[in-house]
């Protein structure tokens, strides 16, 4: 049977560098998609999930369990990615660049040359749309959409109520509505 | 709020799976008789389905093999105190320079007259800058401001030109006798 993450995170604390490993293992690729999404930059996605990680070691002390291991390691992952993208503003060139190679290794990863047309041009727009939020409501979007993570967990990580949660997701969606109107 | 506004707002509930039974029945048949509804829904879908995929597909391609060699490199790092305290505390906007500039382009047009006291308005002052007078009940107040030692002088006095005046204004009335 498969130790649960407050298993492994006991096992932590009492120095089992191997269970933190485990649990680097469960959780990289969805912190990794969660701050992809807040800075719609792969390196420094790449890098923001790493340190994330890297908080993660060093506080895990101070976990007692209190909330659940997931809400904790992803409030952590996107205070970093907030106060990343406030510190490291790209350039717009830069960005560009960055969306072009997002767009490309999309198709690559989808290997059908027969790909839609229309759903390209949607995810193209999806990423400028979202860039275009505010750190705030790209927070629910991405947590809502990519971890399914209901409102009272947003609202944990994200330090507000369910009520502002969901106030923001309407507000989020609807902008990303109003931007992509055209490709839906 | 009409009943599609308020249908819109169940369908994105339930497209978060925050919804309760009695509204998703109610939800479920305005679908089936509304276009508009049924088409917001099938936009939030395809919205909320795109982003997934695409991150999903960026998030496949990191394995946790090369992930894990970058994470021990930073738990194997000498800890820097000053660099965690820093970066956890310290976030310069952009557009902090503005402030102290701001600030410093205030207080040099504030102290620019100490350094160049002859300097008002482009104009050159003498001694005395200004000379005020205000009619206060019958008596004029005259306010006398020096500029170098900055001292004020407020001078009262009865307006005994006004008796004057008023007796050269009637040249013709002559003596009254």
């Amino acid at each position: 049977m498969e130790p649960s993450d407050w298993d492994l995170v006991q096992k932590c604390q009492a120095g089992e560098k191997s269970a933190f490993q485990e649990l680097v293992s469960r959780y990289h690729q969805k912190v990794y998609m969660v701050i992809l999404g807040l800075l719609g930059n792969r390196e420094d996605a790449l890098e923001v999930a790493q340190e994330t990680f890297l908080r993660v070691f060093r506080k895990i002390d101070g976990f007692h369990g209190g909330s659940s291991f997931y809400t904790w390691i992803y409030r952590i992952a996107v205070n970093l990615a907030i106060d990343a993208q406030r510190r490291r503003k790209r350039d717009r060139l830069e960005f560009h660049e960055n969306l072009d190679g997002l767009l490309e290794s999309q198709n690559e990863v989808a290997r059908d040359p027969f790909g839609d047309v229309h759903d390209r041009e949607l995810r193209e727009h999806l990423i400028q749309a979202i860039n275009g939020l505010t750190p705030e409501h790209k927070a629910v979007i991405v947590l809502r959409t990519i971890e399914g993570l209901s409102y009272k967990d947003i609202g944990e990580i994200l330090g507000c109520s369910e009520g502002t949660v969901m106030s923001r997701l309407h507000y989020a969606r609807k902008k990303l509505q109003d931007k992509l109107n055209s490709f839906l | 709020m009409n009943g599609c506004e308020r249908i819109r707002e169940f369908i994105e509930r339930r497209l978060d799976a925050e919804w309760s039974r009695a509204e998703d029945e109610s939800v479920s048949s305005h679908l089936e008789s509304c276009g508009e509804c049924s088409a917001a829904q099938r936009k939030l879908q395809k919205i909320d389905g795109a982003l997934k995929s695409m991150l999903a597909g960026e998030a496949a391609k990191i394995e946790f093999a090369s992930f894990w060699v970058g994470v021990e490199r930073r738990l194997n790092a000498p800890q820097s105190w000053l660099r965690d305290w820093r970066d956890r505390w310290i976030v310069v906007p952009r557009s902090a320079w503005a402030v102290p500039a701001f600030i410093l382009l205030l207080l040099g047009v504030l102290s620019f007259e100490s350094y160049f006291p002859a300097w008002r308005g482009g104009v050159a002052r003498g001694r005395f800058a200004s000379v005020d007078s205000i009619d206060a009940h019958g008596r004029t107040v005259a306010l006398l401001r020096e500029n170098e030692t900055r001292t004020t002088v407020i001078w009262l006095y009865d307006e005994a030109e006004d008796e004057h005046e008023t007796a050269e204004e009637d040249p013709k009335s002559g003596p009254a006798f």
